[in-house]
């Protein structure tokens, strides 16, 4: 049947909205709470470690081909080897990271706080809709529809015979529920307690997992193969010296601030850096 | 680093505020966030807005933050009774604060007593082991003292926890540049092009420091790093090509009694010295003449 319903105004003034004003103080609130709430947690040395290690990992991986291959070779070495290479894990540890991060009592009752924090309101909220709000069509979904949503959405409604269309307060609460979080990130800034969405989906993929990133850094170190770059530089070098010609007058801009960035004090046992003091250099040239 | 187009924002604003236009504010945070160091026009534009009681409460909670730059610009410029009373006032807000406790040891740092200083941080850094300042203020302190083994001794120490700091790999390797440990200083240099390998100054240094180790092999590789600074500047870092010609000719006595591999060696040298010899026509005609005496006696 696809008659049209004609839902009452008064549905507007006293579902939809207070339902939605409620849940943007609520989610306010929240906020506030977890800013007061928040402890400080003091960095674990050995976190810090892996974290810098894995981020010089990456580099080496990812610039690989500027460094001369004795270089590469060496620091492949350092990273990887059996003994005491940084990124190397031996299996037994591999397997501690979860239990620990379970018998830690701190991280264990951080945890429990955000995911406190996070559960309450939404379990009395949910109560709270389904208590006052319950037994009347509350909307109409602007599109069609199949009937496997018709358990979800319109929980409250006894009638099989309605549209799916017309949903219960239930799935207006879902809908502002993942849909506050643009509205949030606009009010409170950036950084805020209200993600839901994003905690829920880091509850499944558990946390931080040092080993796990370590020996997957590990095996792209061992995967990569050193090419180097540079090999057919003065190639290049030629092409680019061809264009300086071409250039002329643009090529007399001032000279790049190359040269002076550079600090003065330890570079000095290989020669001065400006052309102002060209004799040094010309002198230089002469004892080699 | 600082990018070319911060760069040019900076002494935009700089301009401007020296010209009495207004938006000292944006320029203090502008240097806080760039990490410069202009400590004279930082102090100067600092005080004013500090000492000026309306400007003050019109920065809110922004205000502590300011104290804390002017009092770090008065250090560099050593206006120890600026510094002092703007810590004092940053411990009456915060008594027991570690970032004041911090501040505290840089003006003990300021004042030359280093023993103090030393012992404020060390009991700072037990509270607190991975503050990164700290460390680095240690390193500072032993390389003011002149006790250079001890900075590097520090240094490494803080480079073993925090790897990923390329500022600190920059320190290090001018430290041992200052110091003829060439070997090492390689090391660091190639740790920063890793870390960016877009930048032609470390691509420069890294020239450098090779050219001078000497060796055939380490030569060879300066050359090739001279080349990609040149590469990366688009031709216009006149130390990478005087790097090239040094390099080549310094290749050819190294490698004279054995068979010379020539691939296009001369015509990089030549292409080199005509860019040269076109460059310092045009800015520096003077020196001319200096530079075709050297280019000549480079060609033997």
């Amino acid at each position: 049947m696809a008659e049209d319903l004609v839902l009452d105004t008064a549905i507007r003034d006293w579902v939809l909205i207070p339902l939605s004003v409620v849940m943007v103080l609520i989610g306010v609130l929240r906020y506030f709470v977890s800013k007061l709430m928040r402890s400080f947690q003091v960095p674990d040395p050995k976190i810090v470690k892996e974290g810098q290690v894995i981020v010089r990992a990456r580099n080496l991986r990812a610039a690989a081909n500027f460094i001369p291959p004795k270089s590469f070779r060496s620091r492949r070495v350092y990273f990887s080897n059996e003994e005491n290479g940084l990124l190397f894990v031996p299996k037994g540890q591999a397997q501690n990271a979860q239990a620990q991060m379970f018998s830690d009592p701190n991280m264990a009752m951080d945890m429990m706080k955000k995911n406190l924090s996070m559960i309450i309101p939404q379990t009395l909220t949910f109560a709270w809709v389904n208590f006052f709000f319950s037994g009347f069509v509350a909307a109409k979904i602007p599109f069609p529809l199949t009937q496997r949503f018709r358990s979800m959405l319109q929980n409250g409604i006894d009638l099989s015979t309605v549209d799916v269309s017309y949903v219960s307060s239930r799935s207006w609460y879902f809908l502002n529920l993942f849909g506050l979080r643009g509205l949030f990130s606009l009010i409170l800034g950036e950084e805020n307690a209200t993600d839901d969405t994003q905690r829920m989906m880091q509850m499944s993929g558990f946390g931080f997992d040092p080993s796990k990133s370590l020996s997957a850094e590990k095996d792209g170190l061992d995967i990569v193969q050193h090419e180097w770059a540079l090999h057919n530089s003065q190639l290049c070098f030629s092409r680019a010296d061809v264009g300086f010609h071409k250039q002329g007058k643009e090529a007399s801009l001032a000279p790049s601030n190359v040269p002076q960035q550079v600090q003065a004090s330890g570079l000095d046992s290989i020669g001065p850096r400006n052309e102002t003091s060209f004799a040094n250099t010309y002198a230089y040239a002469m004892l080699i | 680093m600082v990018s070319k187009t911060e760069e040019t924002q900076l002494n935009r604003l700089e301009n401007q505020v020296d010209n009495g236009g207004g938006g000292a504010w944006e320029y203090l945070c502008l240097a806080r966030k760039l990490k410069v160091r202009r400590p004279e026009k930082v102090l100067k534009y600092g005080l004013s807005i500090l000492n000026d009681s309306k400007k003050r409460s019109a920065l809110g909670p922004e205000e502590w933050t300011l104290y804390e730059q002017v009092a770090i610009a008065a250090m560099d410029c050593q206006c120890l009774d600026v510094a002092k009373d703007c810590i004092k006032v940053l411990r009456k807000k915060f008594p027991e604060s570690k970032r004041v406790g911090r501040l505290e040891g840089m003006l003990l740092e300021a004042k030359g007593l280093w023993g103090e200083a030393e012992k404020a941080y060390s009991s700072l850094s037990e509270d607190n082991p991975l503050d990164q300042v700290i460390h680095k203020r240690r390193v500072a302190m032993a390389k003011a003292q002149g006790n250079i083994s001890a900075a590097i001794e520090w240094l490494n120490k803080y480079l073993e926890i925090f790897m990923a700091d390329h500022d600190a790999w920059r320190e290090l390797a001018e430290i041992y540049v200052s110091l003829q440990m060439y070997k090492q200083a390689a090391f660091c240099y190639e740790e920063l092009i890793l870390s960016q390998p877009t930048v032609p100054l470390y691509h420069l240094a890294y020239a450098d420091v090779l050219y001078t180790l000497g060796g055939l092999e380490n030569l060879q590789t300066a050359k090739k790093y001279y080349a990609s600074t040149i590469d990366l500047t688009g031709g216009k870092n006149t130390r990478a090509l005087l790097g090239i010609c040094l390099c080549t000719s310094a290749i050819g006595q190294v490698s004279k009694g054995r068979n010379k591999e020539d691939k296009e060696s001369p015509e990089l040298q030549s292409l080199a010295a005509k860019a040269l010899e076109k460059d310092y026509k045009e800015r520096a005609d003077d020196k001319h003449g200096l530079l075709t005496c050297v280019l000549r006696s480079l060609k033997i």
